[in-house]
């Protein structure tokens, strides 16, 4: 047989089994696509843990160390107000918290839980004025320990930087702030849209209270209008992948369980970061203490996501710039809001990076 | 050659390249409209028109419920701030209690006491330095 001949035929078995294995994923879309439907949601952020305080609806959890000896200072992970904390926990391969806990670190984290109709008087004050430090102060009682590592998420890095600002004298030692916006003026769509000749966000508050979810959640989808339907796209082909649709639940999961914003916070989020950028222009006054996040000068690290949709590279780019921390670094890796921190590309990208910073300022 | 391109074909592929340029173009398309400033006005005609329907059917209700003798939104909020003042003063009740604990040795807001690793780990580099 010529050469011509036998590429010739493999070339047909070649297409034969892929359309074979296209036809086998089809049957098993059909199947999956089933048992899709009939089972119930993952449960999510089972690692074990205890929760060492409760003050309404706030929960300190401190994680089961797994590691046999671990690193001398503790690390605090706090999240954003508007979204469930078990992002960062999401399954096991999956977890932010569990990867730490396997590389030796203590870790603790603030859950804000889901603000009652009451909490809508609560301030960006009370988060880093009374119940930051208040947790802080427990943590370190916990460990015994003199100082701390805060990683913070999202708005939970704003919360961290504003802590941070606010306690130049410690306990802090070390500050990851991941997607944290600082300069307000660069996020883009979502300034637009609460442009204050149009955007009344004291009637917002003042009727509502708390902000709903389903408000803030259209507001992040609108950000990729046509991003739902192309998912259940990928989700259909990808039906017959067990991964992929694991994967898939977890995401929309945390996503479709989005948290209300308590009211007051929404409103001087809205006047005083996102309309005067007072954060980035060194004239928030919180508790009638100026915050200057210049001023700071623990050992800090931004990392930002190079295709964020919600806090977009240029809102979040100056963080090192500004702070006089003489260790200072950013890392800006591939991926979007949220696979920065959670999923498989996470563990490859985001995960050692944080292994490797945290390590050498932990002992 | 043809080998190479037959064990790398794909018959869908063209296709899921297609639907990311599609998303990504289709995307960019619809946040350069809602970026616009009527958009942010329609945008906020449609939150004033929630808001007052809102409002309307909050105060409706109320006098609703007022009426048959039932506990309005806001009778329940206040029942709300109410046990959350309750909580807090049993939080520090609690914490109250445990200070004679912590008197014997316990730390303030320490946890159950278990068995914690000792607090000694080194990064690698100083580890491999050491040797």
């Amino acid at each position: 047989m010529s050469s011509a001949a036998a590429s010739a035929e493999t070339a047909d078995s070649s297409i034969a089994s892929r359309v074979r294995a296209e036809i086998e994923r089809a049957i098993q879309r059909n199947i999956k696509g089933l048992q899709y439907l009939t089972s119930s949601p993952p449960t999510l952020g089972l690692t074990p843990k205890d929760v060492i305080y409760s003050r309404g609806t706030l929960k300190l959890y401190h994680y089961r160390p797994i590691a046999g000896e671990v690193y001398r200072v503790p690390v605090l992970l706090t999240m954003s107000l508007v979204s469930k904390a078990y992002i960062l926990d999401l399954a096991p391969g999956q977890s932010v918290v569990e990867f730490l806990l396997k590389q030796g670190f203590d870790v603790y984290m603030i859950d804000w839980g889901i603000p009652r109709p009451e909490d809508s008087r609560l301030r960006l004050e009370d988060y880093v004025l009374d119940f930051m430090p208040d947790c802080i102060r427990r943590i370190l009682a916990d460990s015994g320990e003199p100082d701390i590592s805060i990683i913070g998420y999202c708005m939970g890095g704003v919360l961290a930087l504003l802590y941070a600002a606010l306690h130049l004298d410690g306990p802090l030692r070390n500050l990851i702030c991941l997607t944290t916006p600082v300069n307000y003026d660069g996020m883009g769509l979502m300034r637009r849209w609460s442009d204050r000749r149009y955007f009344d966000v004291d009637r917002i508050v003042d009727t509502l209270g708390n902000v709903p979810p389903e408000m803030l959640s259209a507001s992040f989808e609108m950000l990729r209008p046509v991003g739902r339907v192309v998912t259940q796209i990928r989700l259909w082909d990808n039906m017959w992948n067990d991964e992929f649709v694991k994967s898939y639940r977890m995401f929309d999961r945390w996503a479709a369980d989005q948290i209300p914003f308590p009211g007051e916070c929404f409103r001087q989020t809205t006047k005083e970061l996102m309309w005067e950028n007072k954060l980035y222009k060194k004239e928030l006054v919180l508790g009638g203490r100026l915050v200057d996040i210049s001023k700071i000068r623990v050992s800090l690290l931004a990392v930002m996501a190079e295709h964020d949709h919600i806090v977009p590279h240029e809102a979040a780019k100056d963080l090192v710039g500004i702070v006089s921390s003489p260790d200072k670094s950013e890392i800006v890796l591939k991926g979007g809001h949220v696979s920065l921190v959670a999923g498989p590309n996470a563990s490859r990208r985001l995960w050692p990076e944080l292994d490797r910073w945290l390590s050498e300022r932990s002992t | 050659m043809a080998d190479q391109r037959n064990s790398t074909f794909d018959p869908l592929a063209s296709w899921r390249n297609w639907l990311s340029d599609a998303e990504t173009r289709w995307n960019s398309f619809f946040n350069q409209m809602m970026g616009t400033d009527q958009f942010s006005r329609a945008m906020s005609g449609f939150t004033e028109l929630f808001l007052n329907v809102q409002k309307s059917m909050t105060e409706a209700m109320g006098q609703y419920f007022s009426a048959l003798n039932l506990p309005t939104r806001t009778d329940v909020i206040s029942q709300g701030e109410r046990l959350s003042k309750i909580e807090e003063r049993l939080t520090s009740i609690e914490a109250s209690l445990a200070r004679p604990a912590r008197a014997g040795g316990a730390p303030e807001g320490a946890s159950i006491p278990v068995q914690r690793p000792p607090r000694t780990k080194q990064p690698q580099s100083k580890r491999e330095g050491s040797r």
